[in-house]
């Protein structure tokens, strides 16, 4: 083997970090302080899907320390948010839907965290319920009602209900994939929600600096430009105008692409003109921010006895829960990773991002290829069993290599040494029984 | 009774946005005052370490000790986009933009030293902040110095990459040339221990072999493999938000299980490194492809040892006690 050539390239580094988040001296949002801070907390939903009838904050106003409670009344300007499509309220406002668990309707700015969580439990609301869809398959359903009123939330081309973006994945001729097949194999896939669990949940400060004429936001994100552009456009403001400096972050997993107390943070500090903070609970962050998308995926795949896969049908249901958030991306990235990294000339997929009232699905380590994985390679295990072949070797033979074409229609031309891997398993398998 | 079994599991991950979505990194990097270089990045550091590749990268191109440099957090208005850090994307895509910012001063560095030094463009050479012609150490001219020269005459010394690959939008039927920039593969093998009194499941032993092409940072490498996949199990054998009617039941870290160090099996990793991708030093990303592994290959596993196939995460030991009286 070569040595290595680079002096610091290939070197085990230590972190450049280490020293700062090891001795403490690294500051995480919620570390942050400002002498005359305030804080801020977020009332809740009441239901999962019902309309807003009446708001009444009286009680939470009358609380000692409490500065003022902020509500879609104070702010009737404010545009949706959202990474994909516009579809999250800042505030549900009278009238209009409460959509899951996690929706905003007011926002309690107090002194101390204990008067700020005081006023959010004396807010008495009244709501008209609706039917709650917690089932992709239920929502998909003639009968079922629409969780968004606007049309643009949802995808044209689909006359079933509650999908905010279907796609296809086409290629070669289905038919003629399973007609050369010796065998063919189907099997339904189901995976869960996941919590990405970061150890520190959303927090930052916000303060509007008037001597600049900037909301400054101390708060951890995945793509800080990003989420610029998105507050930016749901205040109404340019972008110059919000500032975002971006503390130690901790893990994010995903968790930290969605805005969260952003926003909230910024009505806070323009309204009371002073520094606020705000902090989640473990609770609050689990129901309010994004999960992974659990997927119903069916599977049907064409082989020949010779072990050669022929074709591949593939039907995917992604909850996205309340709003797409990264939906309808992560679960076509979850289509267009069906056959794994197996060449199949045949296929016919489809899949559909669904609404409901569950928790927002939004990106999480593998961003649906990851759920995906799950079924590919369960159902390439049990095609091999059922073959008699070796399971290595059934993966070995289909596996890409240089100039293989992928589901998509992309020809992997450089860096593609899936063999590589399965041969260098199969060492240390062997390795290992040598040992024994 | 307990069993044993072994499963395998090989995966793909296309990385980058992909699909024709803009996505690029840009960087800079400066001399300070004091003779250091800052590293000016928006790319979020969640812990995966890129600020810890990007400063290693910058001192390869500038044969300058990474202890030498220094790296700012991400602000919108003193630093520029990034991207996200999601997709497997920022060693790939901002360590390039880097490398490109690093070959950028050097190019600058060079001209104007050889300026100085009435060399043959480009016949010099860098070492710890310092220029000198080829073979002529004891020539030195800081780093710093050249700046401030080049300073003298309106010039300002700073290195500045952008990484901005292209991939095409898909059409209709999800076809497009060039979907994502690169494909990450692994290949794991799961030794699991069923109890088929309990339905438990041990993870014992993982064995793993990663298509990255170049590992930056090996031990790195090995903490995302580990980490990754231990999530992985998490997934495949204990993780779940129930939602019920819209309802989260376990909205705490007391009805959400996760994996403990207790639950962390033995690891051998290997690298395949063939430096043959267009990442830097022909590095691909890693951070999402290796936690897909473990639920395939875990399930595969059980299926080896108790001969039971469980198609619905996360694989409890109710699922495994119910399938094995069936």
């Amino acid at each position: 083997m070569l040595k290595n050539p680079h002096e610091y390239v290939g070197h085990d580094v230590i972190k450049v970090d280490a020293e700062s988040k090891t001795t403490g001296e690294a500051v995480y949002p919620n570390d942050i302080y400002f002498d005359d801070m305030l804080y801020a907390r977020v009332k809740r939903a009441t239901h999962p899907h019902a309309y807003l009838k009446k708001l009444d904050i009286s009680k939470a106003e009358a609380v000692p320390d409490v500065v003022t409670v902020i509500t879609a009344e104070d702010y009737p300007d404010l545009n949706n948010f959202g990474l994909i499509l516009k579809d999250q309220p800042v505030l549900v406002g009278i009238d209009e839907k409460m959509r899951f668990m996690g929706d905003a309707l007011a926002i309690v700015v107090a002194e101390t965290r204990e008067a700020a969580r005081k006023g959010v439990s004396l807010i008495e609301t009244e709501v008209e319920e609706l039917e709650v869809i917690s089932n992709p398959i239920r929502a998909m359903e003639e009968d079922s009602p629409i969780i968004h009123k606007e049309k643009n939330m949802y995808d044209s081309n689909i006359p079933k209900r509650n999908i905010a973006r279907s796609n296809n994945l086409i290629k070669g001729d289905i038919d003629k994939g399973f007609a050369e097949a010796d065998l063919i194999v189907e099997n339904e896939y189901t995976t869960q929600h996941l919590e990405q669990l970061p150890l520190q949940n959303e927090s930052g400060v916000g303060y509007y600096d008037s001597i600049d004429d900037q909301i400054k936001l101390w708060v951890a994100s995945q793509w800080i430009h990003d989420s610029q552009a998105d507050i930016a456009q749901s205040l109404g403001v340019d972008k110059d105008k919000v500032r975002i400096i971006q503390p130690a972050i901790g893990g994010a997993f995903g968790k930290k692409e969605d805005i969260s107390v952003h926003i909230h943070l910024a009505l806070a500090t323009l309204e009371t003109g002073k520094p606020v903070k705000m902090a989640y609970s473990r609770e609050e962050s689990m129901i309010a921010q994004s999960k992974r998308h659990p997927l119903i995926i069916k599977m049907k795949t064409g082989v020949k006895n010779n072990g050669k896969l022929t074709a591949l049908e593939v039907e995917v249901i992604g909850d996205t829960g309340a709003y797409a958030s990264s939906g309808p991306a992560v679960i076509h990235k979850g289509l267009f990773h069906s056959t794994g990294p197996y060449e199949i000339e045949n296929i016919k997929g489809k899949s559909y991002t669904v609404y409901t009232n569950n928790t927002y699905g939004g990106a999480m380590r593998g961003f649906g290829a990851t759920q995906m994985g799950f079924a590919y390679d369960s159902q390439m295990d049990i095609i091999a069993h059922k073959l008699g072949m070796d399971p290595l070797e059934f993966r070995y033979k289909n596996a890409f290599e240089k100039g293989s074409e992928t589901a998509t229609g992309q020809i992997l031309n450089r860096s593609v040494n899936v063999k590589e891997t399965l041969a260098e398993a199969k060492e240390m398998m062997e390795d290992k029984e040598g040992q024994k | 009774m307990k069993k044993k079994g072994r499963g395998l599991s090989t995966i793909m991950f296309g990385f980058g946005y992909g699909e024709g979505f803009p996505d690029y990194s840009k960087a800079s990097i400066e001399i300070k005052d004091d003779g250091g270089l800052l590293i000016r990045t928006a790319a979020a550091d969640v812990g995966q370490g890129v600020q810890t590749v990007v400063t290693q990268i910058a001192a390869e191109v500038l044969n300058t000790h990474t202890s030498k440099f220094s790296i700012v957090e991400g602000d919108t208005h003193t630093t520029q986009n990034s991207g996200s850090t999601s997709a497997t994307r920022q060693t790939y895509f901002t360590g390039n933009a880097v490398k490109n910012a690093a070959q950028d001063l050097l190019g600058k560095i060079y001209f104007y030293a050889s300026k100085e030094f009435g060399t043959n463009y480009p016949e010099m050479e860098v070492e710890e902040g310092y220029a000198f012609p080829v073979g002529e150490k004891d020539e030195k001219l800081s780093f710093r110095e050249i700046a401030y020269r080049a300073g003298e005459s309106g010039k300002d010394l700073k290195g500045e990459g952008t990484f901005y690959p292209e991939t095409y939008d898909f059409d209709e039927n999800g076809q497009s040339p060039k979907t994502y920039v690169a494909y990450t593969f692994m290949t794991q093998i799961f030794e699991v221990e069923v109890d088929t009194d309990t339905g438990l499941v041990e993870v014992l032993d993982v064995k793993t072999a990663l298509d990255l092409g170049k590992a930056i940072n090996p031990k790195n490498v090995e903490g995302q493999i580990e980490g990754g996949t231990t999530q992985g199990i998490g997934m495949a054998l204990m993780e779940e938000q129930v939602i019920e009617d819209g309802i989260t039941l376990n909205p705490n870290m007391t009805g959400y299980v996760v994996p403990t160090a207790m639950d962390v099996p033995n690891f051998e990793s290997r690298l395949i490194e063939n430096s043959d991708s267009e990442g830097p030093y022909g590095a691909k990303g890693i951070g999402e492809p290796v936690i897909i592994g473990a639920s395939p290959g875990i399930a595969n596993a059980i299926y080896d040892a108790v001969g039971v196939r469980i198609t619905d995460l996360p694989i409890t030991p109710e699922k495994i006690l119910a399938a094995l009286k069936e």
